[in-house]
């Protein structure tokens, strides 16, 4: 133990880095109800992380070119030693991470927790869910399977809709007339480089903004705090009598974080194909749609609610509103009260929306 | 004194289940990245003997590795290993010259492998072979 306590302290005269832990981590005090929601951003970025390396594990096999990408797969899922275990975690991690963000955004509106003065906080959470989606996506197309080459099909098709460009867009997204080959190079680039590097930005500059302002006390429990943030100038919402991030939050972060992997292990080794339909194990074929083509299922409301309108630009324009208001809702909302019972308007949207969501969802599933 | 040894207990016990799941996320892992065990351990190599001209040489690949069989003027067969002894560059052939140079640092080789000039430190391996009915089998 002299060698540790050696190496600590060479480090410590150079870098103090026992400031930056009193600081930061022992110093950084949360409120004293705060509730084991708040964890939910943690479970994402440990999710974010296992992709990442996944996904850099997967690229050592994997070839992007339309004629061997499929053959790849199956030799990562049948020869490589582990080949399958990778790839379905990584297959697996993704739809968890929708699920897990859908959980987080939840939690946060419930809560009241994008309210001012976090609204940059909420916005920049709202664009990495966007992100995660186009993420997911472009994901998708990389088996070449008949999967993923018709839902391409259809997603990219719907951009198509778009008044006066819509046509020549949907062409330049799939680097042709119809997706083929230089649909896979576009979407293989955008997946393995440039969305990881935006959503590793946005995720710095979340967790920068949540450390900045401070975070939010939950509605319930005892309150032992109250917001200090007048609006004049810049006030970091201290909880002075509160809990240290370090140890005891991370102590919850980590109990969360193990809960996660328990259930997503369970998938992996007990049900990996829960996500995958049958036309995920059959090569791409240009010519030949298979029947009861439809999207997963973070995109299943969607999906209906393209079918639901009559003109697709209605449709298109209904969901691009929809996502608007969300994305501004704390400009919106500008009440202070942040107990989910004394809003009652927003608890009715909230509920119907969730409601509409499933409701739209199940539809689309069953039609 | 009771709860320092509980602590050191529950701290080797935390350790412990830490180090189980490195070691069953890095065993797959390793796994998956682990070279391929090649089949060519122990083949044979056989082309037939025409595809020799007279003075000239043939590389092929050997259990993973280049070798090389040459007919010299006189009509008689050596088989090497075409890896260089130095920093292990593939030789070439030199028709004119009749021998061996390997174009990284300028070894060269007699046409039975034994160094001339330049750095490798050693000979070519010379590779077993037999010529049946017109065919060289190498291995």
């Amino acid at each position: 133990m002299a060698i540790f306590k050696k190496i600590h302290t060479w480090l410590e005269v150079r870098l103090g880095i026992d400031d930056i832990v009193d600081k930061r981590l022992t110093g950084y005090l949360l409120p004293r109800n705060i509730n084991a929601w708040y964890s939910l951003g943690s479970v994402l970025l440990v999710i974010f992380i296992l992709q990442m390396v996944t996904g850099v594990l997967l690229l050592v096999y994997y070839v992007p070119d339309a004629d061997k990408a499929f053959k790849s797969v199956s030799i990562i899922m049948n020869e490589v030693p582990f080949g399958w275990l990778i790839r379905m975690c990584h297959a697996v991690g993704s739809n968890m991470m929708v699920a897990v963000l859908l959980l987080h955004m939840l939690s946060t509106l419930f809560m009241g927790s994008y309210k001012s003065p976090r609204e940059l906080n909420w916005l920049t959470g709202f664009i990495l869910f966007n992100l995660v989606l186009a993420t997911s996506l472009t994901g998708y197309l990389l088996p070449w399977s008949q999967l993923s080459f018709w839902a391409t099909t259809v997603a990219s098709n719907s951009a198509g809709a778009i008044p006066v460009i819509g046509p020549y867009l949907v062409e330049f997204l799939r680097g042709g007339k119809l997706v083929g080959p230089p649909t896979l190079g576009r979407f293989f680039a955008v997946h393995v480089t440039l969305l990881p590097l935006i959503i590793a930005s946005f995720v710095g500059l979340h967790l920068f903004l949540l450390e900045r302002i401070g975070v939010s006390s939950p509605p319930f429990g005892q309150q032992e705090t109250k917001s200090t943030w007048t609006g004049d100038r810049f006030r970091y919402d201290r909880h002075s009598n509160g809990i240290p991030f370090f140890p005891n939050y991370l102590l919850q972060d980590g109990t969360s974080i193990l809960i996660y992997l328990a259930i997503f292990s369970a998938i992996v080794f007990i049900d990996p194909y829960l996500f995958f339909p049958t036309t995920a194990f059959i090569p791409a074929d240009p010519y030949k749609t298979p029947a009861h083509i439809k999207p997963e299922w973070y995109f299943l409301a969607n999906y209906q609610t393209l079918k639901v309108f009559p003109s697709e630009v209605i449709g298109l324009l209904v969901q691009g509103v929809a996502m608007t208001f969300l994305a501004l809702l704390p400009f919106i909302d500008r009440g202070k009260e942040r107990h989910p019972l004394k809003r009652p308007v927003f608890m009715g949207c909230f509920v119907g929306g969730i409601l509409l969501y499933f409701a739209m969802m199940i539809w689309g599933h069953f039609s | 004194m009771q709860t320092n040894s509980r602590r050191t207990f529950l701290g080797l016990c935390l350790g412990g289940l830490a180090a189980a799941a490195t070691a069953l996320t890095a065993y797959p892992i390793f796994n998956y990245l682990a070279p391929r065990k090649q089949t060519s351990g122990e083949g044979t190599v056989s082309f037939p003997e025409s595809d020799i001209p007279p003075g000239g040489a043939k590389f092929f690949d050997f259990r993973g590795s280049t070798g090389v069989v040459i007919k010299k003027t006189n009509g008689e067969l050596v088989a090497l290993s075409a890896v260089c002894t130095h920093l292990g560059c593939i030789v070439q052939w030199e028709n004119v010259k009749q021998d061996f140079l390997c174009p990284c640092h300028g070894g060269r080789y007699t046409p039975e492998g034994i160094v001339i000039s330049g750095p490798p430190p050693r000979p070519l391996p010379k590779l077993p072979f037999h010529v049946a009915n017109g065919t060289i089998t190498v291995g």
